[in-house]
């Protein structure tokens, strides 16, 4: 077995090397979890847990969110897409969908970045402030 | 120009965040009062977290993929995977004069059922020390009514006198008494209009002590007159670990609005041993590396950064102060261990209560050879100054005398007499609790000892000489009590009137004596 900051490390050392500039290579992720399994080392299931959460949290930051409780027409998909990649970077998945409970406005979110401007958050900011 | 500004001015708009933005986390593990949180990449440290359920959290420990939160609330009320959000505040609590008389923990919330703190003031729980250039020396002194103290060990406004010993030695009951203290100076100078007295208003912070602890401190405080000039902040032994780091930190806030508007306070903390204790809690949870005892590494800066706080400011700041009494239990007399040895070099001084001075009934038990204020003399009372003396060095002397005495009952007459003294000196130093003497009084009592009017007291009788001395001067010569007090100097006039009154109070004792 090996030690959590170890496998910590090794999870680190292996996902920094997956790195192609600022994005993830899917493709050298892959063919790195498919190795360390091969190989069958001790410490392989521990290091691949970690390995795990860091892409969960890499695809996290690099995914976009945006709800809304109506469908948005294409042209304002289009420019909320373009606002994103203005601000993040290329590279950023969006995905839309529609959340009725919002009952009207629109929330994004891109990794811990939330932009909510709709009527649930604030009604519930109100309440907050009760 | 006018483009250029519109410009700029647009631009500065375009910069600041959009409305509705947040920086959220989950929630990944939690327990101990601490949370690991993932997300909150916007994070800073000690800043307020709002982990929803009206429960807040103080973001300690930032790291690449996630925050380490302490809770400050009830922590069972959470789960994994809840949603909380940064607040973009530091942790603040609520300040001035309307917590006076409150009881309050460590948010400084009210806990004491009287409704809510009349306060539109906040400061926040970290703050940075006052720099040199603010501070001045030490110069005015804080009376704590304990006699030996005030005489030997004097403490000025915006020192740090640390109050050291064993369980059950007295330390607490010295912060009592100093309080009830500072009220009934309070209380005197208010009822006499007297505008030139500096009120000092007392904070009293109580870490990991029992309810039951706490509550009697409170009603002593309270019997005693002393609650509306005190503000009281609890975390108790039940509150989590979290509040107990925090409570001395919140404590030191509402101390330093007093000495930001130009005014005395006084802060005790009861004790920074349970404090550090709390920290290493809080610490260990928070999978920080420990160093010796356990401790993590910054168990010094915890200490440091808040006694520090404790300043005399300069008149051009507003001439406040804050003075810190900060208390550390040892165990079994180890002044050498970790904690105390920390806190010892930090402070300007330290009262050592002993557990044998204790059992053998001199009461407050200050060990007077391991006790010492470096920065209190400037302060002392000049009054004092010209009847305490001498005190330590004779007390000293008889430490010394007494323990070579008992090897041999040959002494010479000087060595004798030295011995004596030193006895009538310690008999003249016990003083009940909650019992806090004037200053005048002390002068008083001391100039009596000074010169030799005990000296034919039998040890036995000498408390008795006192107490009915000072129901005399009280009595039948206020007056020239008075007049000490105010001069704070003892003239040549005053000095002949005190020989005056003790001298007929001394026939009279020896009348009754007789008898």
């Amino acid at each position: 077995m090996i030690s959590n900051k170890q496998a910590q490390r090794e999870a680190k050392q292996l996902f920094r090397f997956c790195m192609k500039g600022q994005m993830l290579d899917e493709n050298r992720i892959r063919q790195v979890v498919r190795y360390v399994i091969a190989a069958g080392h001790r410490g392989g299931p521990a290091i691949l847990a970690r390995l795990l959460r860091l892409v969960r949290l890499d695809r996290a930051e690099h995914t976009a969110s945006v709800e809304s409780a109506t469908p948005l027409p294409a042209d304002l998909q289009a420019a909320i897409q373009a606002g994103l990649t203005h601000t993040y970077g290329s590279g950023l998945t969006t995905t839309f969908a529609q959340r009725t409970s919002l009952i009207g406005g629109v929330r994004i979110q891109v990794g811990a970045d939330v932009y909510d401007g709709s009527i649930l958050a604030r009604l519930a900011a109100l309440e907050r402030s009760f | 120009m006018a483009n250029l500004l519109e410009e700029l001015e647009e631009q500065i708009e375009g910069a600041k965040r959009p409305a509705g933005w947040e920086n959220v986390g989950v929630i990944r593990e939690i327990g101990d009062g601490v949370a690991k949180i993932e997300g909150l990449t916007d994070a800073m440290l000690n800043e307020m977290i709002d982990l929803g359920h009206g429960i807040t959290g103080l973001a300690l420990n930032l790291e690449e993929t996630e925050v380490g939160v302490i809770i400050l609330g009830d922590y069972t009320r959470l789960e994994e995977g809840d949603e909380v959000r940064t607040t973009g505040k530091l942790l603040e609590v609520p300040v001035g004069k309307g917590l006076l008389g409150r009881v309050v923990n460590t948010l400084g919330e009210p806990i004491d059922g009287k409704g809510p703190i009349q306060s539109d003031v906040a400061y926040p729980v970290e703050k940075m020390a006052p720099g040199i250039i603010r501070r001045q020396s030490v110069s005015q002194p804080v009376q704590t009514g304990i006699m030996s103290i005030d005489a030997m060990i004097p403490i000025g406004r915006g020192q740090r006198e640390l109050i050291i010993g064993d369980r059950s030695t007295g330390k607490t009951t010295i912060c009592i008494d100093t309080i009830i203290n500072q009220a009934r100076l309070n209380k005197a100078a208010e009822a006499a209009g007297d505008k030139s007295y500096r009120p000092l208003y007392c904070i009293y912070v109580a870490i990991g002590q029992k309810q039951s602890t706490i509550a009697r401190i409170i009603a002593t405080l309270d019997e005693a007159g002393a609650m509306p000039y005190t503000i009281f902040v609890v975390a108790s032994a039940s509150d989590s670990a979290t509040n107990q780091y925090l409570a001395p930190y919140a404590g030191a806030a509402m101390g330093e609005w007093f000495m930001d508007n130009g005014m005395d306070a006084l802060i005790v903390y009861d004790d920074l041993s349970k404090h550090a204790v709390a920290y290493r809690q809080v610490s260990l949870v928070l999978k920080r590396p420990s160093g010796r005892e356990a401790y993590p590494g910054d168990v010094f800066y915890l200490h440091s950064r808040l006694l520090e706080r404790a300043a005399r400011v300069g008149e051009k700041y507003g001439n406040g102060s804050l003075t810190a009494l900060p208390i550390i239990e040892t165990q079994e007399g180890d002044v050498s261990a970790y904690i105390p040895t920390n806190v010892i070099s930090i402070t300007d001084g330290q009262i050592y209560l002993e557990s044998d001075l204790f059992y053998q009934g001199m009461r407050p038990a200050i060990s007077v050879g391991l006790s010492v204020s470096r920065v209190g003399s400037a302060a002392q009372l000049k009054a004092m100054k010209q009847v305490a003396g001498q005190l330590k060095g004779d007390l000293a002397q008889f430490r010394e005398l007494a323990a070579f005495a008992q090897f041999g009952s040959d002494l010479d007459a000087k060595t004798q007499a030295q011995i004596d003294r030193g006895k009538r000196i310690m008999e003249v130093f016990k003083q009940p609790q909650y019992n806090p003497v004037p200053v005048e009084v002390q002068v008083a009592v001391l100039w009596a000892v000074q010169n030799g009017y005990v000296d034919q007291v039998p040890v036995e009788r000498v408390k008795e000489f006192q107490t009915k001395l000072t129901d005399f001067l009280t009595t039948r010569r206020g007056e020239l009590l008075a007049q000490i007090g105010k001069e704070k100097a003892l003239s040549d006039t005053l000095k002949s009137g005190l020989k005056a009154a003790t001298d007929e109070f001394a026939q009279t004792w020896k009348a009754t004596s007789a008898r």
